[in-house]
């Protein structure tokens, strides 16, 4: 009987789980089936190649380099996006004029699309009329901001712009749920502001900044289309993500059996993580 | 806590706002800019607005916005639709009716791990097999696949805070457990539903990796339309100005009708997931 509670379990799950295999189980298998072959964009399959692709991709200095600044730009954007969103959140955790709007537009660029955010930035870092380099020369600073030494920080600050108010949102919530009680005895034992936030607050929300990392590192490492859209990587490689690499090989060169072993070798990293971060945020 | 001098909080938060703004304050200046003004060097804080950019990226020929607009449009309605078609049932049938509980929800969890870009080639590829390249239902596919983990992350969140004794109520009475899904969960469920719809239409609007691998041009969404106003004739900053404008302006005015939904909808999916 599709009535009985046991049989409602399976029916109800049965589109996820359909879905599960279709769009999850099977592309899995398929990208592992691909990784061992020979297989180039346009020409199909040609033969089994064993391990050839996973040592192709070992051997890349250019794969090497992507994990590389992909790790880097994850880190620092991470460490330097829980600052600014820590520091932003203390002063939302107060009352003043005007909160309520201002938390409101605070939390604006976290609805605009990466992609969207690279063409403003385009606008902005724009060499002949952008107002980035308006103020840079009115400071008398003739710098191209793309040059090798320069675009990695530029990508970073850029990150930081889109990305501090939803760490920013995170933290903020965290310490809402702190008990006002915790000041008050703070601030009755005579405990700076400084002291109390540092030594008393941020040990109670330390989980919530464990989430925010948390969220925030990963989709770091993922971040394709802002410098997709702004650098394409370049200059050189110099800003190439993992994720970027992944769509060259295969879209731009078509070597879709090493790109797909270049995918397994990102996934794999990544499953050996999860259990440490399933652990950790299901206490 | 009550801060000494609240204005004080009030300018730093303002001068910060306007910074996190500047894009977009920049971009919507430029739109509404004459093309003489665009090109002026200094740039021009205050000009005399127009709305011949938008005239032209809505209308002019040559350019195919409004139909990215309808694509985008389709893509995310369906997105977030089938994300709750999919997410609420599967999210009581594991909290309620104890489905493989805990398992599921791990791999939804490790399934938010992945760079997206790991399942592109296999997509790909399948798509091609299937004809489904260059269509909104293949897009459509992709972005419920990447929504639904979220989507059933935060279903959860929100099934557990319902009281259980509603239902058990209703059982008594003789509801079979489709009509207590469908008559009572539901309707208590439907500030939940609001914010797993919003954020699904959200993110799959803002999609832009899969935009470019699976659409060549009849299902182009706007986040890749706008960035192909860049090469072909010439950077044409007003032009392109105004359509990421429009652009934006959909998940923009979403975040403003829907703030309280958005924000317990993001904050819970920090805090669950």
């Amino acid at each position: 009987m599709v009535y009985s509670e046991k049989a409602a379990k399976w029916v109800l799950s049965f589109p996820l789980l359909l879905f599960w295999v279709v769009m999850v189980v099977f592309p899995a298998g398929y990208a592992i089936y691909l990784s061992l072959h020979d297989v180039s964009m346009g020409q199909g399959m040609s033969s089994f190649s064993g391990f050839g692709n996973y040592l192709e991709i070992l051997r890349d200095a250019d794969f090497w380099h992507s994990i590389g600044f992909t790790l880097e730009f994850a880190l620092i954007t991470t460490v330097l996006e829980l600052v600014f969103g820590f520091l932003l959140a203390l002063l939302f955790n107060r009352s003043f004029p005007g909160k309520r709007p201002l938390l409101s537009m605070v939390l604006l660029p976290i609805m605009v699309a990466p992609s969207l955010m690279g063409i403003m930035f385009r606008l902005i870092l724009n060499e002949n009329n952008g107002v980035a380099t308006y103020f840079l020369s009115l400071l008398h600073i003739q710098v191209n901001l793309f040059d090798p030494d320069l675009v990695v920080p530029l990508m970073i600050v850029l990150d930081i712009m889109q990305w501090v108010p939803f760490t920013f949102l995170i933290i903020y919530s965290g310490l809402q749920g702190v008990d006002p009680g915790l000041y008050e005895a703070a601030s009755v034992d005579g405990a700076s502001y400084w002291r109390t936030v540092l030594q008393i607050i941020l040990p109670v929300i330390a989980p919530i900044f464990f989430i925010a990392a948390f969220l925030r590192g990963i989709d770091a490492f993922r971040t394709f289309d802002v410098i997709y859209v702004l650098t394409n990587g370049g200059p050189g490689n110099i800003t190439k993500t993992a994720s970027i690499y992944i769509y060259e090989a295969a879209f731009k060169s078509g070597q879709i059996g090493q790109a797909a072993s270049a995918s397994v070798i990102v996934a794999v990293f990544l499953l050996l993580l999860i259990p440490f971060f399933v652990k950790r945020l299901s206490k | 806590m009550k801060a000494r001098k609240p204005w004080l909080t009030t300018i730093a938060v303002s001068v910060i706002a306007v910074f996190l703004l500047l894009p977009l304050l920049n971009t919507l200046m430029t739109s509404l800019k004459t093309t003489g003004d665009i090109n002026s060097f200094p740039p021009k804080f205050t000009f005399a607005p127009t709305l011949e950019h938008y005239r032209n990226v809505m209308f002019a020929a040559g350019y195919d916005f409004t139909s990215y607009f309808k694509n985008s449009i389709l893509l995310s309605v369906f997105t977030s639709l089938f994300v709750i078609v999919i997410a609420l049932p599967s999210a009581y049938s594991v909290i309620r009716l104890g489905f493989s509980s805990g398992r599921l929800l791990t791999l939804s969890m490790a399934l938010r791990l992945f760079p997206p870009i790991v399942f592109a080639i296999p997509y790909y590829l399948m798509f091609q097999y299937l004809g489904l390249l260059d269509t909104v239902t293949g897009l459509i596919l992709i972005n419920i696949f990447l929504n639904i983990p979220l989507g059933l992350i935060l279903m959860v969140g929100f099934l557990q805070e319902l009281p259980y004794e509603i239902e058990e109520s209703a059982k008594i009475d003789g509801c079979n457990v489709y009509q207590i899904l469908w008559k009572i969960i539901l309707p208590l469920m439907a500030p939940g539903i609001a914010s797993v719809a919003i954020l699904a239409f959200i993110f799959s609007w803002n999609d832009y990796l899969f935009a470019v691998i699976i659409s060549l041009n009849k299902a182009t969404p706007v986040t890749l339309g706008s960035t192909m106003f860049i090469t072909s004739w010439g950077i044409k900053w007003g032009d392109i100005s105004a359509a990421t404008v429009l652009s934006i302006l959909p998940p923009l005015l979403f975040t403003f009708f829907a703030q309280r939904y958005l924000v317990s909808g993001l904050s819970m999916g920090a805090v669950k997931g």
